[in-house]
């Protein structure tokens, strides 16, 4: 057997594992969307017996006075604000934790670490949530995804900053660049992979993140989409038609990003990966 | 020298983050008190499509009774997430003036005499029978209202089969192991006895539907158990574990048992492809929204015990309306009266009954049934009538073992003995007691 069959075969393997995977899942979401209650209740593989996607669509979209878009905007707003806050603090922590090296740089490291490790508590969090009159605020909720996605968003910034040679911090503070300056029109642009990155996966944490909105946003005018979900399923009634219509709608946003972007994540993740 | 140049940046930095955080919750505030005098409430269900559309009648209909309250629709999620999500609310001062919740061991873990408003004084209280006051009461005192309908476990069966097979409903445990042999050789493609895995909570239905029985037998079984006497591993209560076994060795179980969903089981058995399923009425909406038609071919019959004389019917309360005790003042006296409204007018349980799907029978002696009730809520019925129920251990007993639906799904598959299984049950009922900080065990 000679090389490039060989490699033909294990690309075909890959191809094949990738679409068992990735794709099956899928075409069942889009299967149990298009059918019936009833049909759908049976969660098989089989061709819909009756198409009745839009049924299923318009109904989601309704439930509940138009949850569903009320809970699309709040999730982008979610999204954006905490995102915006990750990036912007957590590339100005990592810059300053690899460039000034100082005796609380252990400090620090130990907190961002500790915020790796140690999980989140939820109601000692309400109680602070509740003292600073965020509570059940979109900008509570804002605040809380931040800090629960800052630590790791610091790990990768100072991981590459270290690939930014020192030289070119000198060159513009010799050409009279204040630290302001110097952070925003010479390190930021440079950072611009792990910023893709960030974005990209924090995102898509923000916005698949279920657990968190119910705690700390409760109220159905701050459903965010994952709090949508439950709306079609329990134990005594479940309308796996609707569920899946929904569960197709709140894909359809990390699947846009993840198309879009996938090279950059790629290569951020890499870049930043050996260097300590 | 520089690590104190070094701090009072941070101390800046950290001023910095304080700053946005006061500029964000100055543009996120809202104002909560009601709009022109008016009380506002909010009311938490279950999401679920059925109980939100009641949910939202009952709504509608209190505020057109009642022009100076207005009350705001909640939900939360079914399961393990939502159990957190009401004690969170709870020990957070944060819970809605009127909550919807399960009755019996669930309320109990409420800590409902710190957390709950004592309804005992209303005058709905006095008439509610005492077999619900028990399920949302403590020993200081009694703090829900019933929603719903009580229903039944046992087994749901296809009557087209049994009429065609002309067999009758079985009272005795061995017959009706023959109902099932009898099925199995008349119509092999028939299957006599459904179990599904898929959802592994349905395992647990015959050992619990089995209570009944128990009871019967022992009266005072549920005392010994939370004291840590009575145990699975003896007889009586041994026999549930016994008879799963039985059924899971008979060859009476469809072959994909293990993976078939309640859904999938409920299906078969309105379509006639099975004949019988041990499972509770609640399930019935299930079936009148995928099987309409089949709705009047289902009925109901008691898990039977060994004896005749003991066969009875378990039934299982439904969830109940409470008061937290952070609603106070106005919204207090809102929230009471939404409460009455819901739970014990003849409007309120107009609108119940008009919403969902019957599967037992109201608790509240104001509530009355429809006579156009499916065949199976008139058996469960006829068991409430002639006294042969009895409530599940649920209601009685705060000690639930959390592991039961595993093992029951290996004693049902054949994997452990009901022997062992019940001996298992026990540890795990045991550890549970001692986390409550029970007694005796």
């Amino acid at each position: 057997m000679n090389r490039t069959t060989q490699r033909w075969i294990v690309g075909g393997i890959a191809i094949v594992i990738s679409f068992v995977v990735f794709l099956v899942p899928f075409v069942f979401i889009l299967l149990q969307a298009v059918k019936t209650a009833p049909d759908a209740g049976q969660l098989s593989f089989r061709w819909p017996q009756e198409w009745v996607f839009w049924d299923n669509l318009t109904t989601v979209l309704s439930t509940d006075d138009g949850l569903m878009g009320r809970a699309f905007w709040n999730s982008a707003v979610l999204t954006v604000g905490s995102v915006t806050i990750m990036v912007v603090l957590a590339a100005m922590v990592g810059y300053v934790l690899q460039r000034r090296p100082s005796r609380l740089n252990g400090v620090v490291s130990f907190f961002v670490l500790a915020g790796l490790i140690v999980p989140p508590a939820v109601v000692p969090t309400i109680w602070v949530l509740q003292k600073t009159h965020l509570f059940k605020s979109m900008s509570g909720m804002i605040l809380i995804e931040a800090t629960f996605g800052l630590s790791f968003c610091i790990l990768l910034f100072r991981a590459f900053v270290a690939t930014i040679p020192r030289d070119l911090d000198e060159a513009a503070v010799l050409d009279g660049a204040g630290p302001i300056r110097l952070f925003f029109s010479v390190v930021l642009p440079l950072l611009r992979p792990v910023v893709v990155t960030v974005i990209v996966v924090q995102s898509v944490t923000v916005f698949n993140d279920f657990a968190g909105p119910l705690y700390f946003l409760p109220g159905s005018d701050n459903a965010t989409v994952q709090q949508t979900l439950y709306s079609f399923q329990s134990r005594t009634l479940s309308q796996y038609n609707l569920l899946f219509t929904d569960i197709l709608l709140t894909t359809i946003p990390p699947l846009v990003l993840y198309v879009f972007f996938n090279r950059q994540i790629v290569a951020g993740m890499t870049s930043g990966a050996v260097k300590g | 020298m520089r690590g104190v140049r070094s701090t009072l940046r941070a101390c800046g930095f950290g001023v910095t983050i304080a700053v946005a955080g006061a500029a964000l919750a100055a543009c996120g505030s809202s104002d909560d008190s009601g709009a022109g005098g008016k009380t506002e409430i909010s009311y938490l269900v279950v999401a679920r499509e059925g109980s939100k559309a009641g949910a939202q009648a009952e709504i509608d209909a209190f505020e057109k009774a009642n022009p100076d309250i207005i009350v705001k629709l909640d939900t939360f999620p079914e399961g393990a997430d939502g159990d957190n999500l009401v004690k969170t609310k709870l020990s957070t001062g944060e819970m809605d003036e009127v909550f919807n919740y399960n009755a019996g061991a669930l309320f109990r873990a409420l800590q409902p005499d710190n957390q709950l408003t004592d309804l005992s004084g209303e005058a709905w209280a006095a008439d509610l029978p005492d077999s619900y006051k028990k399920v949302v009461s403590t020993d200081k005192g009694m703090y829900g209202a019933p929603l719903g309908q009580s229903s039944g476990g046992g087994v749901l069966y296809n009557r087209k089969v049994y009429d065609q097979l002309k067999l009758s409903v079985p009272t005795t445990w061995s017959e009706f192991i023959a109902n099932g042999q009898k099925i199995k050789a008349a119509e092999p493609d028939i299957t006599p006895v459904l179990q599904a895995y898929g959802d592994a909570w349905t395992a647990q239905v015959p050992v619990l539907a089995d209570f009944a029985n128990v009871t019967k037998q022992d009266p005072a079984w549920a005392q010994g158990w939370t004291a840590g006497q009575k145990k699975f591993g003896q007889s009586p209560a041994l026999t549930a574990f016994t008879h799963l076994e039985q059924l899971g060795k008979s060859g009476l179980v469809n072959k994909d048992y293990a993976s078939m969903t309640n859904i999938q089981a409920l299906k078969a058995l309105a379509d006639g492809k099975g004949a019988q399923y041990p499972m509770i009425s609640d399930q019935l909406p299930t079936i009148a929204q995928d099987s309409p038609d089949a709705v009047d071919d289902i009925g109901f019959f008691a898990l039977p015990a060994d004896d005749a004389a003991n066969t009875t019917a378990t039934i299982w309360q439904p969830g109940g309306l409470y008061i937290p005790r952070s609603a106070e003042g106005d919204k207090l006296e809102a929230a009471k009266k939404f409460v009455a409204f819901v739970s014990s007018s003849e409007q309120g349980c107009q609108i119940q009954s008009d919403t969902g799907v019957a599967i037992g029978a109201f608790v509240s002696p104001v509530c009355k049934q429809p006579s156009d009730v499916s065949q199976a809520v008139k058996d469960v019925q006829k068991y409430l009538d002639d006294g042969q129920v009895a409530p599940a251990l649920e209601f009685l007993s705060e000690v639930k073992g959390p592991n039961l639906d595993k093992i029951t799904v290996q004693v049902g598959s054949g994997i452990t003995s009901g022997a062992q299984g019940a001996k298992q049950y026990d540890d795990d009922a045991r550890k549970q007691a001692q986390q409550l900080g029970l007694s005796g065990w």
